[in-house]
């Protein structure tokens, strides 16, 4: 077992370092010279030039690699070229909690919708309940997640002032400001993932109450509510941990359009307008963090579904 | 992705049983209205020059006007009628998620399966490639592609593509992992069968369930993914009229023209919904036969 | 907005501007008696005088304001939207690069003079100065008893030090305008001195003065080495009326009122709170929430403006914006081409480039691009000189130029050009950056129901577009300049063969030039910088001018307003209605 852990830590480290390195070089490929854009105005070459050496920007590109390489294992994640040249890891520091509060508060929505709706779709199942629970859940599925989030916006910020329309507000301002800015892009980020996570109870409820145990405890004459509700809910609980590898993926993603939509500064954001920038560290810096993440997340939920049935084993 | 356990049966699909599972579709009411919207969808795409009223980007009309007779859908903030947007953006929004797909799957499943029935080192690098891929959602590796390679209709099939072939890999190596050991395989090799017709009439054939089901919900996600590109302006190019692109157009006057924001997207919805109702019954298809046998 | 005053109005402002343009160049002092330069606070008369020399007096500065003032209460907290604009990247005067960004320096830090509406130069860290008689040395008297947000008391050393940071190319990116300073010294504590190379007219009224002189905003030398260059540039610590309490990136600033600000009068907020904000809707729909009570930083998008106009909670107010946009023609490309400019016009109309060239332009219907591009807000262009530019801007043009709308003549040009109808005509690519794409769709719309040929709308992140256009590897590309109060910023900067932005990177073996190069154009302007007599130096800038709209040096589109959105329950006084700045140190609420 600690064999088979270490081999998968150090496949993680594999992975987040070739990526880390593939994304440096391709970043400079990139086409767009970011400090000419910068200076534009001013249109001051010699001034261009000179922030190009401050900046070490003239180098070589493999220097350049060696030179950043080297200072991220030291933890310096380096500096954004704009500005005041504020250092990635700050960037990224503020960036992060605002991201973790989104994807975690869609999460626990969705859980609030789909743990409940899955279960009492499976249970009745064929009935009125579950036909009208799973168009519900496919429409969730189905619809855009910044159509929802305009949606939202347009219903509940513009015409019922009730909440706010845009940004974050840190939770050290007060709970009410950080719930209240949370939720509407919680809720359009939640939705879809709700969803599908109400389909996979649903259906592994499903394929658990067929099983032997469930028949054996129904012949036995024990009461099939209890059975279900011990037995099965235990076993419906392993892919909804495998959803949490996916789950991850699926809340960044809806997060970077989401926090475009409620212009919330977050790492999907910070990621995306680095691109668009040119600001080569702090893509490079943010990227990491998304992929050690996102590895590393993967890595317990695959560690952890092998715990739960040894039967399921990744090849390796 | 979960795991995917099935029964393993005979591999040969009898005609009877393709019967049955039109059999099967038809019962499930969902599947029904699915196809039905979908196919109008589907019709749209391909006879749109014929259907729409109106040449999608004429800007011959008044700006923003509500939906009427003339224009039953309403007009948009250039003067194009939004009916005929609407209904040229089928067919883009509909080949992307098929191209996307198909170029995805076509790619995956020959991957997997090389990965799988070979195993060894051509296995281990294929499969650091899926972990790599598989490591980022596939929006922020399509907006990668297209800030190197431009915006433009090619650009986002190859980003969306190379997203989600990880999955069809996925399938098809584990499909060809959980065969390779199945007694069949080892008595057909023994009776001379080449690598090839193993992999052809043996392996495919059995992965093909759980692909097919792959493949309708990545068409969903293809074609909801390349709407949101387009709607943060990194999709295709201003001139083609995408269901996302369309939003992204109209998104500062959406208080004031309630008709660009509703019906482009309940479009989307549409679309994608019909398809996820066609996968889902198709899943509980191949659920279904597995368990009568 | 000029010719809606009043005849004698009207006389008088131009009196006052020929005035101001009415001297001996040669003179150091610019006509002016040494006397004329002192503080605290100097005339009207004086102030136009040296803006004129420097070559910056434009209408604009002369024109009354519109802006109500209604007194409000003191207190209170204001929260701002800063449009078009993703995060506030730096607050540090020696790294600022964007108007939006000094909007916010300018209420934290201050400079050593300031030129309110009514062109009055007042003292602000100044009380008082003096030039010597050759010209070339200025001595400033500081004011006493100002602190720093810190603490720290304001003295010479901040001056001189500021002066220093701000001459090293490794410290700051305006050691360009500075140079021709050589030298500040301090006399004593509240007196500091600066020797200039040569008389510069602009050095009062642009380089120390709190605006635009960002080379010489004081900054705090405790407040730097206290809390270093990046933390400085996020939180920096100034004389100004009010103080940086927090900066999160990408989510908005803190301001709040500095108690111990030099004028207890100002300012009236207690509190300040400026959030970015890239997106349209969210902007729109956050202000008329309520959520914010201001727009400052990029203009708002034209598609914006009806509906905060609709809207009778909010107050737009409107004035001449100085800039153009325009769409440059690639003159080394077929079918367009142009290799040289240096004939007549009737010449030119022979060759066939030069009829597709001008067959565009005349297509391209001006008042149907902005009603529908701008919905009606902006003036049609036909040149880089604009409306903002006053007695140098005529509006003759609209109706002489080469460049105006006539579909009949487009029409036939084109067909003589060997593409009647368009057939035969290739498809042009339209570059712009993203937030370009709706005109250029536009532009295309009309350019295919005018003329019947075929554009693809090209759109590229503004560095990329940058590289196209300073190699000239485009057809039609959409750009434009802002901030143009001088024809020397519209005729200098773009429309010159040595013009900075002429396709400085471009194959210059074979392409001579850039996008636009006329001898007689350069001549023009060569005499206007040096002109001192003002009709002739209209003179002369009205024949460059025309040279470039007729001969067609670009397709010029529009001319932007200056558009600023409150809510109706913020008093924004005519006093701090300056254009480009968004000072709030006389706002009030209610």
């Amino acid at each position: 077992m600690l064999g088979y852990l270490i081999r998968r830590v150090i496949h993680a480290l594999l992975v987040i370092a070739a990526v880390a390195t593939l994304v440096f070089f391709m970043l400079r490929a990139v086409p767009g010279d970011p400090l000419r854009a910068m200076l534009f105005e001013i249109g001051d070459a010699e001034a261009v030039e000179a922030l190009r050496t401050k900046l070490g920007l003239d180098q070589p590109m493999y220097v350049q690699y060696v030179i950043w390489f080297g200072h991220v294992l030291q933890g310096d994640l380096g500096n954004s070229i704009y500005g005041s040249r504020v250092s990635v890891s700050r960037i990224i520091t503020e960036a992060f909690p605002r991201t973790i509060s989104l994807a975690g508060f869609a999460f626990i929505i969705a859980l609030l919708l789909a743990v409940p709706a899955g279960i009492v779709s499976a249970i009745r199942k064929h009935s009125i309940f579950d036909h009208v629970f799973t168009f519900i859940a496919f429409l969730g599925l189905s619809m855009p997640d910044f159509w929802v989030a305009i949606i939202l916006i347009i219903i509940f910020a513009v015409n019922l002032h009730w909440l706010p329309a845009i940004g974050y507000a840190d939770i050290s301002k007060g709970f009410w400001p950080w719930f209240s800015h949370l939720i509407l892009p919680a809720i359009a980020i939640g939705t879809a993932f709700s969803a599908i996570l109400a389909r996979m109870i649903r259906s592994a409820l499903l394929e658990v109450m067929k099983s032997d145990f469930i028949r054996t405890a129904r012949a036995k004459g024990l009461d099939e509510n209890l059975v279900i509700f011990k037995h099965a809910l235990r076993n419906a609980a392993i892919p909804v941990i495998t959803v949490l590898g996916i789950a991850i993926a699926l809340l960044m993603s809806g997060a970077v359009i989401v926090e475009n939509v409620f212009s919330i500064k977050g790492l999907g954001r910070t990621l995306i307008q680095g691109i668009l920038n040119r600001d080569y560290p702090v893509v490079q810096g943010a990227i990491l963090v998304v992929s050690v993440i996102f590895v590393f997340a993967n890595l317990l939920v695959d560690v952890f579904y092998t715990l739960v049935d040894p039967r399921i084993r990744y090849e390796e | 992705m979960a795991q995917i356990t099935t029964e393993l049966k005979t591999p040969t699909l009898a005609k009877a049983s393709r019967l049955r599972w039109l059999g099967y579709l038809w019962r499930d009411k969902k599947a029904v209205i699915g196809l039905f919207v979908l196919s109008l969808f589907v019709l749209s795409a391909i006879f749109a020059p014929w259907i729409a009223p109106y040449d999608p980007n004429a800007m011959d009309f008044q700006m923003l006007l509500a939906p009427s007779m003339d224009h039953p859908l309403g007009v948009d903030d250039l003067g194009r009628d939004l009916l005929s947007r609407i209904i040229h953006g089928a067919r883009v929004s509909i080949f992307v998620g098929l191209s996307t797909v198909g170029i995805a799957l076509v790619i995956g499943v020959f991957l997997g399966i090389l990965a799988g029935y070979f195993g060894g080192w051509i296995d281990t690098i294929i499969m650091r490639y899926i972990d790599l891929v598989w490591a980022f959602p596939n929006f922020i590796i399509a907006v990668y592609l297209v800030a190197v390679f431009g915006t433009g209709l090619e650009n986002v099939i190859i980003a969306i593509a190379l997203a989600y072939l990880d999955d069809f890999a996925r399938i098809a190596r584990g499909m060809v992992l959980s065969i390779r050991e199945q007694d069949f395989v080892a008595s057909a090799k023994s009776m001379g069968a080449s690598s090839l017709r193993i992999m052809r009439v043996h392996l495919f054939p059995n992965a093909l369930a759980p692909i097919i089901v792959t493949a309708t919900v990545s068409i969903a996600n293809a074609i909801l993914a390349e709407a949101g590109l387009s709607f943060l302006g990194l999709g295709v190019k201003p001139t083609t009229p995408t269901w996302g692109l369309i939003l992204s157009d109209a998104r500062s006057f959406f208080t004031r023209a309630w008709w660009l924001a509703v019906f482009p997207g309940m479009a989307i919805m549409l679309t994608v919904l019909s398809i996820n109702f066609l996968g889902d019954a198709l899943r509980d298809i191949f659920d279904v036969r597995e368990y009568q046998d | 907005m000029f010719d809606g005053l009043d005849k004698h109005t009207q006389e008088q402002l131009k009196r006052d501007f020929k005035e101001a343009h009415d001297f001996d160049p040669k003179d150091p002092l610019f006509g002016l008696r040494q006397s004329d330069f002192r503080g605290p606070k100097m005339g009207r008369r004086t102030v136009l005088r040296l803006l004129a020399a420097a070559g910056m007096l434009s209408m604009s500065h002369l024109l009354p304001q519109t802006v109500k003032t209604v007194l409000g209460q003191s207190g209170g907290e204001l929260t701002a939207g800063w449009a078009g604009v993703g995060e506030i990247r730096t607050l540090d005067p020696a790294q600022i690069n964007q108007v939006l960004q000094f909007q916010i320096a300018s209420n934290v830090l201050g400079g050593l003079t300031h030129i309110n509406p009514d062109l009055v130069a007042e003292g602000d860290l100044a009380v008082d100065w003096q030039v010597s008689a050759d010209g070339t040395e200025y001595t400033f008297n500081l004011r006493e008893g100002v602190t720093f947000h810190n603490g720290d008391p304001f003295t010479a050393d901040d001056v001189v030090f500021t002066f220093n940071r701000s001459k090293d190319p490794q410290k700051s990116i305006h050691t360009g305008t500075i140079a021709n300073v050589q030298s500040a010294e301090k006399i004593d504590d509240l007196t500091v001195k600066f020797t200039l190379a040569k008389p510069q007219a602009s050095f009062l009224v642009k380089a120390t003065e709190r605006s635009s002189g960002r080379a010489l905003t004081i900054v705090s030398q405790g407040g730097l080495e206290a809390l270093g260059t990046e933390q400085y540039g996020l939180t920096p610590v100034g004389t100004g009326p009010f103080r940086v309490t927090e900066h999160q990136l990408g989510q908005g600033v803190t301001l709040e009122k500095f108690d111990n600000y030099y004028d207890p009068q100002r300012p009236k907020l207690d509190k300040i709170t400026i959030i970015p904000i890239i997106e349209n809707e969210p902007l729109a729909a956050a202000i008329e929430a309520g959520d914010i009570q201001l727009i400052g930083g990029n203009p708002p998008a034209a598609e914006l403006i009806d509906r905060f106009v609709d809207n009778s909670d909010l107050t737009v107010s409107i004035i001449p914006g100085p800039g153009f946009q325009a769409l440059f023609v690639n003159p080394w490309r077929e079918p367009m081409r142009v290799p040289g400019f240096n004939k007549s016009i009737s010449e030119l109309k022979s060759e066939s480039g030069f009829k597709v060239r001008l067959a565009i332009a005349k297509a391209l219907d001006r008042d149907d691009y902005i009603a529908r591009a701008q919905f009606g807000r902006g003036v049609p262009a036909f040149g880089s000189i604009n409306p903002a530019m006053g007695f140098f801007f005529d509006t003759a043009i609209n109706d002489t130029s080469e460049q105006r709308f006539n579909l009949d003549e487009a029409r036939q040009l084109l067909a003589d050009a060997g593409f009647p109808n368009g057939d035969g005509f290739p498809v042009l690519r339209l570059s712009g950056t993203p937030a370009a794409r709706r005109e250029l769709q536009i532009v295309a719309g009309i350019l295919k129901q005018n003329l019947n040929i075929n554009t693809e709308v090209d759109i590229k992140d503004f560095p990329v577009l940058i590289d196209e256009f300073d190699a000239m590897e485009y057809d039609l590309l959409r750009i434009g300049s802002g901030g143009d109060f001088d024809p020397d910023d519209g005729l200098v900067d773009w429309m010159i063969t040595t013009s900075k932005f002429n396709g400085p990177d471009r194959d210059k073996e074979n392409m001579p030039f850039g996008f636009f190069s006329e001898a007689e154009v350069d001549a023009a302007v060569a005499a206007e910088v040096v002109e001192p007599d003002l009709d002739a130096r209209k003179a002369l800038v009205q024949k460059a001018n025309n040279l470039t709209s007729n001969k067609v040096a670009a397709l010029f589109l529009f001319h932007p307003l200056d558009i600023l959105v409150f809510r109706n329950e913020v008093n924004f006084p005519a006093e701090s209605r300056i254009p480009g700045l968004v000072d709030l140190d006389r706002v009030t609420l209610g």
